[in-house]
């Protein structure tokens, strides 16, 4: 058992059957009768595997099939195909032995109960999580010190800030000790304060208690604090699965160096001609921005071939944001399954400039 | 075996805890639940006043006495009544499934129908038991009962198994949420109001009708029969001893739907 990973998914699937309908009434009515459907493929066929003590950032633009996915690995959703085993079971058939084995935390919703006080939801998951008293008043003593709940335990969730009610959630998912945390979209509409210290209090958990963690999210905040692994979903289908190093490396082949000129250059075409395969810019004649494949140039070269043109009084490079990076392949401006057509896109868009 | 049962005493137990915090949380609003419960108990005591007045212009309904009809009209009360009270969460489950928040029930390492059923308290539901109660002790009174422990305990056991029935029909109707998908699915509410017909003798109904509310949907088991086993009325009083029996029917039914359901839900919303 020990040598399985904690997730093992094998073409996981999973379809929802849509109603093709017309807007309005009559579209209503007309879908009464006719019964169309089609299917909508949310997850298409991913492996996926996790081992235990990692930390994995699950990402992909709306609608790409986070979400389903998460569900499907906590039980909540059964797939239409494929195979999936966390922590030695199939989640959706032993779903109440495998809620002992995780914890869930949904940005959007709570699971802590509206109208009652928060430490009376603690202490409803201590009876349901069947948790050894002694266990959960250190696990709860150590959690309301960390996330600072203290001023609020006798306010019922309905009733606290956002703030307030994601750092409960988080108490509250991880109360029964779970080996793996789901988090979707654990940060959202949180001030940066909370963000930062909700990134803290996870990264701790996985560096301390070796807790795993999967997320989802759209902050890449979040990534960068808590991950050491990115996985991107679209269309539902896994298009990179690798580490953040990784990611940058492989495919922020992409560099732009910027140069500050004293007067506007002679000739644009004299400069691209010496830059094939790059992409130059230069917006109000002072400024000039090249566009360059780091595999393909060094910073060096690119500078050497500028010089000869224009006067240079300052220049910089841009280094890729993770964010800028991830926006891309969301846009499919990245091509992250063949990185050798992102050099041709480049090509292709050689540019103007004169 | 000695597992299984820990394993239903500790649901039990997590129902009640569930259940109770519930209440809690109702009761910090001292005055909605004081006016659901009296407006349970108006409404209950109109329908009352109804049939009193037929009877007073009518001796008998295809031959049940007015006390007779009352004791059917206590067993629709109280079981309402306790479907209220204590599973109010039946009626929830259309709109946690629309909504999505369906999902924190399959989080939790406890059966999901457990969840459903201690979701909500109805403190109607305690209006609609006093006044179905003091109906049943006025009817018990004026009519001639030869009463033995025997009938009484039956009594008890039918009771419990209407109550059970018609819970069990809500949550069989309840899981039609997870094939029709809207906040507010009319199947519960409709076949809820087919309970109606239990409120009088099933012979002054059609065949048809008679059919639905003794095989289809046995509303006539949570009131007619076993009254009719409590007076010895006619041919109808052995079906009554079936009340208990029906009531495990319906509620391995309502599961059985409930679960097939389940697997069909899709967890809509984020």
């Amino acid at each position: 058992m020990s040598s399985m990973p904690l997730i093992e998914a094998r073409g996981l699937t999973k379809k929802f059957r849509q109603a093709v309908k017309e807007p309005g009434l009559v579209g209503s009515l007309k879908h009464f009768f006719t019964r169309q459907y089609r299917d909508k493929m949310a997850v298409d066929h991913i492996d996926l595997s996790v081992e235990a003590g990692e930390s994995v950032a699950y990402l992909g633009p709306n609608g790409a099939g986070k979400s389903t996915t998460i569900k499907m690995l906590t039980g909540i959703l059964v797939p239409t195909e494929g195979s999936l085993i966390v922590d030695g079971l199939v989640p959706y058939e032993k779903r109440q032995q495998n809620a002992r084995n995780i914890g869930v935390v949904f940005g959007q919703r709570t699971t802590l109960w509206w109208d009652i006080p928060v430490i009376e939801s603690f202490n409803l998951a201590r009876d349901m999580y069947e948790i050894p008293v002694k266990r959960y008043k250190q696990n709860l003593a150590e959690f309301t010190e960390l996330l600072g709940l203290a001023e609020f335990m006798n306010v019922p969730a309905g009733k606290v800030s956002l703030g307030q009610r994601m750092r409960a959630d988080l108490c509250m998912a991880l109360l029964h000790d779970p080996k793996m945390l789901y988090l979707d979209e654990p940060t959202i509409g949180l001030d940066i304060a909370v963000k930062d210290s909700i990134r803290k209090f996870i990264r701790r958990l996985v560096d301390e208690r070796g807790t795993t963690v999967m997320l989802t999210t759209h902050d890449l905040g979040d990534i960068e604090d808590i991950c050491n692994r990115i996985v991107i979903i679209d269309s539902g289908r896994i298009i990179h699965d690798g580490d953040l190093g990784a990611l940058k490396d492989n495919y922020a082949r992409d560099r732009v160096i910027h140069f500050q000129l004293a007067r506007p250059p002679e000739s644009m075409a004299a400069i691209c001609a010496g830059l094939p395969a790059c992409e130059t810019t230069s917006d109000d004649g002072l400024r000039l921005s090249v566009r360059f494949d780091r595999f393909q140039y060094a910073a060096g070269e690119i500078a050497a071939a500028v010089m000869p043109h224009v006067e240079v009084i300052d220049f910089h490079i841009d280094e890729p944001e993770v964010e800028d990076l991830i926006r891309k392949v969301y846009l499919g401006q990245l091509s992250l399954t063949a990185p050798e057509s992102t050099a041709e896109a480049t090509e292709s868009a050689v540019a103007t400039g004169a | 075996m000695a597992a299984r049962l820990r394993r239903a005493r500790w649901l039990v137990y997590i129902y009640f805890r569930c259940l109770g915090q519930q209440m809690k949380a109702i009761l910090a609003y001292e005055a909605d639940f004081v006016i659901l419960m009296i407006s349970a108990a108006l409404v209950q005591i109109t329908g009352f006043l109804f049939i009193w007045t037929i009877f007073q212009r009518i001796p008998d309904i295809n031959g049940w006495t007015f006390w007779q009809v009352v004791m059917m009209y206590s067993l629709v009360f109280i079981t309402e009544g306790v479907g209220s009270l204590f599973f109010e969460g039946t009626w929830r489950v259309s709109r946690l499934i629309y909504n999505g928040n369906f999902d924190q029930y399959l989080l939790r390492p406890v059966s999901p129908i457990v969840q459903v059923l201690a979701g909500a308290v109805g403190f109607n539901g305690l209006g609609n038991i006093i006044t179905g109660g003091m109906l049943m002790a006025i009817s018990l009174g004026n009519v001639q009962v030869q009463w033995t422990p025997g009938r009484l305990l039956m009594l008890v056991i039918l009771i419990v198994s209407a109550a059970t029935i018609r819970v069990a029909i809500n949550l069989g109707t309840a899981a039609s949420a997870f094939w029709i998908k809207t906040p507010w699915s009319l199947v519960p509410f409709f076949v809820h109001q087919l309970g109606e017909f239990a409120k009088y003798p099933i012979t002054i109904y059609s065949l048809a009708v008679q059919a639905m509310v003794v095989v289809a949907i046995p509303f006539a088991f949570v009131s007619f029969f076993p009254t009719a086993y409590l007076f010895n009325m006619e041919a109808w009083s052995a079906i009554g001893l079936l009340t208990p029996l029906v009531a495990v029917y319906c509620l391995f039914m309502a599961v059985t739907i409930f679960r097939i359901g389940l697997r069909r839900y899709e967890s809509t919303g984020h």
